[in-house]
C-alpha cells in the first residue's frame, strides 16, 4: 500500500514538472520562431530588391 | 443683429425611454413574425433533447423520473443557447447595430428590451412547452411546480448571461461554437441553483433557498447584463 | 510616488519593456528554480508522512501553491484587463492576455494534482462537489480568454474583448475560495490562513512555504517571458525592434 501512494506522489510531481516545463519553453520556441520568420523575411524582401534591381 | 434672438437654440429633446423601448420592441417582434417558423425551432429542438435520453437510458420510469428535472434543464438551456447568436448578428450584417450604438438613447435600454423579446420568442414558449417534456420523462407531478419555478428564473437570467457573451462575440465569424463555450461556464451557476432546487424538492430537502438565490441573481443581472452588453458591444464593435 | 509612476511610464514604453523582461526573466526563473527545489525536497524527505494518509499528503505542496496561484494570477489577470480597458495601455493588454496560458496551467495542475491525491484518499478521482465544480469553471474560462484572444485578428481589438471576459470571470474566483465555506463539501476546510494562526504545524509548513514563493516566482519569470514576445510581435514593423533584435533581419 505504501508503495502504491508513492507512485501517486510521483505521478503529481511529475505532472508539475511537465506542466510547468511546456509553461517554459512555448514561449522560447515562439521567441524563435518569430526570430527566424525575421530573418527569412527579410531574405525574401533582399531577393525581391535584387530581382528588381537586375530588371532592365 | 437683433439681440433678442436666441443665439443658439437648445437641441431637441431625443425619444424618450418609454418610446424607444416600445419602437425596439416593436421593430424586434415584427422582425421574429416574419420570421415565425424560426421560433419553433428551439422547441423542436428541446423536444428532441428530451426525447434522447428515453432512448440512451432505457425505459425505466424510476430512471427518467430521477433525471427528469435535469435533463429538462438542459434541454432548455441547450435551445436558449443556441438562439443566441442571432441576438445580434441580425442587426450587425445590415448595419443597424452600428446605428443603435450612436442612439441618443442609452444603449443599455436596447439592449435590454432585445433580450426581452429573446426571452419572450425563445425561452417563453419553452416554459408552456415544459410540462410536456416533464411528462415524457415521467417526472413527479409534485416536482412539476418547483420545475417550472426554477426555470421561469432561470431562463431570463440565462438570456442575460448569453446577451452578454453575444455581444462580445458579435463581430467574429462563424463564432456559435465560441459564443457556446464561452457562455457555458457562466450558464452553471445558474443549472446548478435550478435544477438544484428541483432535485432537492424531490428528495424532501429545503428547496426554496436556491430560488431565492436564483431570483436575487436575476434581480441584479436585469441591471447590470444590459449594461455589461452594452459595454462588450462597443468593445466589440470598435 | 512620483518616481514609481515615472518608472511605469517608462517601463510601459515597448522598447523599454522588452529590455527590462529579456532582463529580468532569468532571475526570476532562477529564485523560482531554488525555491522550488528547497521546497519540494523538503516535501519528500525532510517532512514526516502524516498520520492518516501516509505519504500521498505530499502532493499538498504541489497542490496548494498551484491553486493559490490558479486564483492569483486571475486576479492579476483581471487587474491588468481593468486598466487595459479603461486606460487602453497597450501592453496591459499585453500583459493580462499573457497571464491566461499561465493561470490555466496552474488551475490545470490544481486540478490533476487534487484527482490523483483525491483517489487513495477519498477513494475516487473526481466528484462534482462546488470546490472541484468551481475551479474547473476557473479552467473554462481561462481556456475562454485564451479561445477569444484567438478567435479575433486584431490584437489589441482581441485582447479589449478577451480582458473584458476575463473581468467578467471574476465573479467566480470568490466562489471558488469561499465554497468550502458556503456549501458542505468534500474537500477540506481551510488550514492557513494569511492573518492569524494556521492549522499546520510548523514543522509541515516551511516546504509550503518555499514552493508557494517559488511558484509567485515562476510566475513573474513566465508572465515576463511571455509579454516580452507578444510585444516584439507586435510590434515587430517598428525600427527598435530591428535593433533589439540585433539586426539579425538584416544580412549583408
Amino acid at each position: 500500500m505504501q508503495v502504491v501512494k508513492i507512485d501517486y506522489v510521483g505521478a503529481a510531481y511529475a505532472l508539475f514538472a511537465l506542466v510547468l516545463a511546456w509553461d517554459y519553453l512555448a514561449p522560447r520556441l515562439r521567441l524563435a520562431r518569430f526570430k527566424r520568420d525575421r530573418v527569412l523575411r527579410s531574405r525574401r524582401d533582399q531577393a525581391r530588391r535584387d530581382a528588381a534591381g537586375n530588371r532592365p | 443683429m437683433n439681440p433678442s434672438v436666441a443665439i443658439a437654440a437648445s437641441p431637441a429633446p431625443g425619444p424618450s425611454l418609454g418610446s424607444a423601448a416600445r419602437a425596439q420592441l416593436e421593430r424586434d417582434l415584427r422582425l421574429v413574425w416574419r420570421r415565425r417558423g424560426d421560433a419553433l425551432q428551439p422547441l423542436l429542438f428541446a423536444l428532441m433533447v428530451v426525447a434522447l435520453f428515453p432512448l440512451a437510458l432505457g425505459n425505466e420510469a424510476t430512471v427518467l423520473a430521477r433525471v427528469a428535472p435535469g435533463v429538462v434543464w438542459v434541454a432548455v438551456l441547450l435551445a436558449g443557447l443556441l438562439t443566441l447568436d442571432n441576438l445580434f448578428r441580425g442587426d450587425l450584417e445590415d448595419g443597424s447595430l452600428e446605428q443603435l450604438l450612436l442612439s441618443p438613447v442609452p444603449l443599455a435600454w436596447l439592449v435590454a428590451q432585445r433580450i426581452l423579446v429573446h426571452w419572450l420568442v425563445s425561452s417563453l414558449p419553452l416554459l408552456l412547452l415544459t410540462p410536456l417534456l416533464a411528462e415524457f420523462l415521467q417526472l413527479p407531478r409534485a416536482l412539476l411546480g418547483p420545475l417550472m419555478l426554477s426555470l421561469a428564473l432561470g431562463t431570463p437570467l440565462l438570456s442575460l448571461v448569453g446577451a452578454v457573451v453575444a455581444a462580445l462575440t458579435v463581430g467574429i465569424r462563424r463564432s456559435g461554437m465560441l459564443l457556446a463555450v464561452l457562455a457555458l461556464p457562466l450558464f452553471l451557476p445558474v443549472l446548478v441553483f435550478g435544477a438544484g432546487a428541483v432535485v432537492a424538492a424531490g428528495q424532501g430537502l429545503p428547496w426554496l433557498g436556491a430560488i431565492y438565490l436564483l431570483a436575487a441573481g436575476l434581480a441584479a443581472l436585469i441591471v447590470l447584463a444590459p449594461l455589461a452588453a452594452a459595454t462588450a458591444l462597443r468593445i466589440a464593435l470598435t | 510616488m512620483n518616481r514609481l509612476i515615472l518608472w511605469f511610464n517608462q517601463t510601459g514604453s515597448p522598447p523599454n519593456f522588452d529590455r527590462f523582461a529579456a532582463r529580468w526573466t532569468p532571475w526570476a526563473f532562477a529564485i523560482a528554480l531554488v525555491s522550488l527545489a528547497i521546497g519540494l525536497y523538503g516535501a519528500l524527505f525532510e517532512v514526516p508522512a502524516d498520520y492518516k494518509q501516509g505519504e500521498s499528503f505530499r502532493i499538498l505542496y504541489i497542490h496548494v501553491p498551484a491553486a493559490w496561484m490558479s486564483l492569483f494570477i486571475f486576479v492579476v489577470m483581471a487587474a491588468q484587463a481593468i486598466i487595459a480597458l479603461v486606460w487602453r495601455i497597450k501592453l496591459c493588454e499585453i500583459l493580462a492576455m499573457a497571464c491566461a496560458p499561465i493561470g490555466a496551467a496552474f488551475t490545470l495542475i490544481t486540478l490533476a494534482s487534487g484527482s490523483i491525491w483525491g483517489k487513495p484518499t477519498w477513494g475516487t478521482w473526481w466528484t462534482w462537489d462546488p470546490r472541484l465544480t468551481s475551479e474547473l469553471v476557473l479552467l473554462f474560462l481561462y481556456l475562454g480568454v485564451i479561445g477569444l484572444y484567438n478567435a479575433i485578428e486584431d490584437r489589441r481589438a482581441a485582447a479589449r474583448a478577451a480582458a473584458f471576459l476575463a473581468v467578467i470571470g471574476l465573479v467566480n474566483v470568490p466562489i471558488v475560495h469561499f465554497a468550502v465555506n458556503w456549501w458542505n463539501t468534500l474537500h477540506q476546510g481551510e488550514t492557513i490562513r494569511l492573518i492569524g494562526p494556521s492549522k499546520m504545524d510548523p514543522s509541515m509548513m516551511w516546504p509550503l512555504l518555499a514552493t508557494a514563493l517559488g511558484t509567485k516566482a515562476w510566475f513573474v519569470g513566465s508572465l515576463l517571458q511571455r509579454a516580452r514576445v507578444m510585444n516584439l510581435e507586435q510590434e515587430t514593423g517598428k525600427a527598435w525592434v530591428g535593433q533589439a533584435m540585433g539586426d539579425a533581419s538584416r544580412e549583408d
